[in-house]
């Protein structure tokens, strides 16, 4: 019985197996200041820089990033950034964002923005420029539908490259901690005799992960 | 590909060529977007006035219409004047220590509440972006809106303008409406930024808050390089 699932999970296990392309990926860290003890209960936010006109860090990268942080040590409060945008609007927006560690304190002269900060209890702010492109694609894929069924043939490739930063703010101390860099890139193929096969590179993903372990280490008293 | 046919049509097969028929009719009208979404309250000292504002129908009711160019291209509809409204009275509830909305625009022989001043906002211009037309994967929306400042009296205090930006990238599985949306969203929240944080900078505001001797550092924020 148990030989007969076995044989019946093969295809879904292989299908898994395949179903990933190869992801190469380089993490740089450049750490001033660590805390010693990890953050402990204060906070943290992770916001994208948003305000170059040619791409845009995803949201949904960030919240990846969150959570990974949230995963390696549930003892750190990680704020949302929408969450975090919208309680210091609109002084965190792509136009009025602070550039500089200095300019915390220009915002820190206005009391309702330094109860709000309080009341967050943010204690490390955490950049993240960059993005995730389509460097290269090749192939072609023919669909077709008819009465009697559908199906695709053809093969298609392609590649995607992931470039951030990383950039740690200490906000009592007004001033820039740490610096992070990571960069991934991987070839995705798809071919398609009826079904089309994706054999995805999680290009994004392993990024997100490096950046999220080296954004631990810095955190968390546990790593 | 091709595929086998039944010798008499059956209802799946008319099911099908029906479906067919309005897909290919949708694509063909125009996309229209009422722009909705969530602002929030500014995080700011409040300006000790009391403004009075005017929104004219045209601004109530603002909505941008592209006719398309040609066969590849399609009509687009942008609604934002509920949004515009949401928008404006939640930033200047948050900015102002009391807001009043007007009766009807300022003028000489108008009855109006007693305010300091009254603000006539206005969009003079938006333009979109899709990635249809420009090759890049983002969406964008552009404003430019015009501010009146004036007495009840309908005397001009001020007037200036300022541009607002919004962009947002494609994403899987979403639709153009929805990421036309998305962009709209984030040009008025820039709008609102902007606004707030340049209020108290534009000159003859300015000059009109120094002769009310109302502090003017309140809602200015860090000067930023753009």
């Amino acid at each position: 019985m148990k030989l007969r699932a076995l044989a019946r999970l093969a295809p879904v296990l292989v299908g898994a197996l395949l179903g990933t392309g190869c992801v190469t990926a380089t993490v740089d860290e450049m750490v001033f200041n660590e805390p010693l003890e990890g953050v402990g209960d204060a906070g943290v936010v992770i916001l994208g820089r948003r305000h170059a006109s040619d791409y845009e860090t995803e949201p949904d990268f960030i919240e990846c990033i969150g959570k990974h942080i949230q995963r390696g040590d549930s003892s750190i409060n990680v704020i949302g950034e929408l969450e975090f945008l919208n309680a210091l609007y609109p002084w965190f927006e792509p136009r009025t964002a602070p550039l500089r560690p200095a300019d915390i304190d220009r915002l820190m002269a206005q009391p309702p923005v330094a109860e709000k900060l309080a009341t967050l209890q943010t204690e490390y702010l955490v950049w993240v420029d960059g993005s995730t492109v389509q460097t290269n694609s090749a192939g072609s894929m023919t669909c077709g539908v008819g009465p009697g069924g559908a199906g695709c043939f053809g093969f298609g490739t392609w590649g995607n490259d992931s470039t951030y930063e990383a950039t740690i703010w200490d906000f009592t101390n007004r001033a820039e901690v740490g610096r992070l860099n990571t960069s991934a890139s991987g070839q995705s193929y798809m071919p398609a005799v009826v079904v089309p096969i994706p054999i995805i590179a999680p290009v994004q993903g392993t990024a997100c992960d490096g950046l999220g372990d080296q954004l631990l280490k810095f955190l968390s008293s546990e790593h | 590909m091709s595929g086998s046919t039944t010798s008499a049509p059956d209802r799946p097969l008319a099911g099908v060529l029906l479906l067919a028929a309005l897909l290919l009719l949708a694509g063909c009208g125009a996309k229209e977007v009422v722009v909705a979404g969530r602002f929030p309250e500014p995080t700011m000292s409040k300006l000790p006035l009391t403004l009075g504002v005017w929104y004219d129908d045209a601004f109530r009711q603002h909505e941008f219409f592209d006719e398309a160019k040609g066969r590849a291209e399609t009509d687009w509809l942008v609604r934002t004047g509920e949004a515009q409204v949401q928008l404006w009275d939640t930033l200047l509830a948050g900015m102002f220590e009391r807001v009043v909305p007007m009766d009807a625009r300022p003028a000489p022989e108008q009855m109006n509440p007693a305010v300091d001043a009254v603000l006539i906002p206005r969009v003079d211009e938006l333009q979109y972006a899709i990635p249809a037309q420009t090759n890049i994967k983002v969406y964008e929306i552009w404003m430019r809106y015009a501010f009146e400042l004036v007495t009840t009296q309908g005397e001009t205090i001020a007037d200036w303008t300022m541009t607002a930006y919004g962009k947002t990238p494609t994403a899987f599985l979403q639709s153009d409406e929805a990421a036309v949306n998305l962009a709209a969203v984030v040009a008025l929240r820039d709008a609102g930024a902007h606004f707030a944080t340049s209020f108290t900078r534009v000159p003859e505001v300015t000059a009109w808050m120094d002769a009310l001797d109302a502090p003017t550092t309140m809602a200015a924020g860090p000067e930023t390089p753009r």
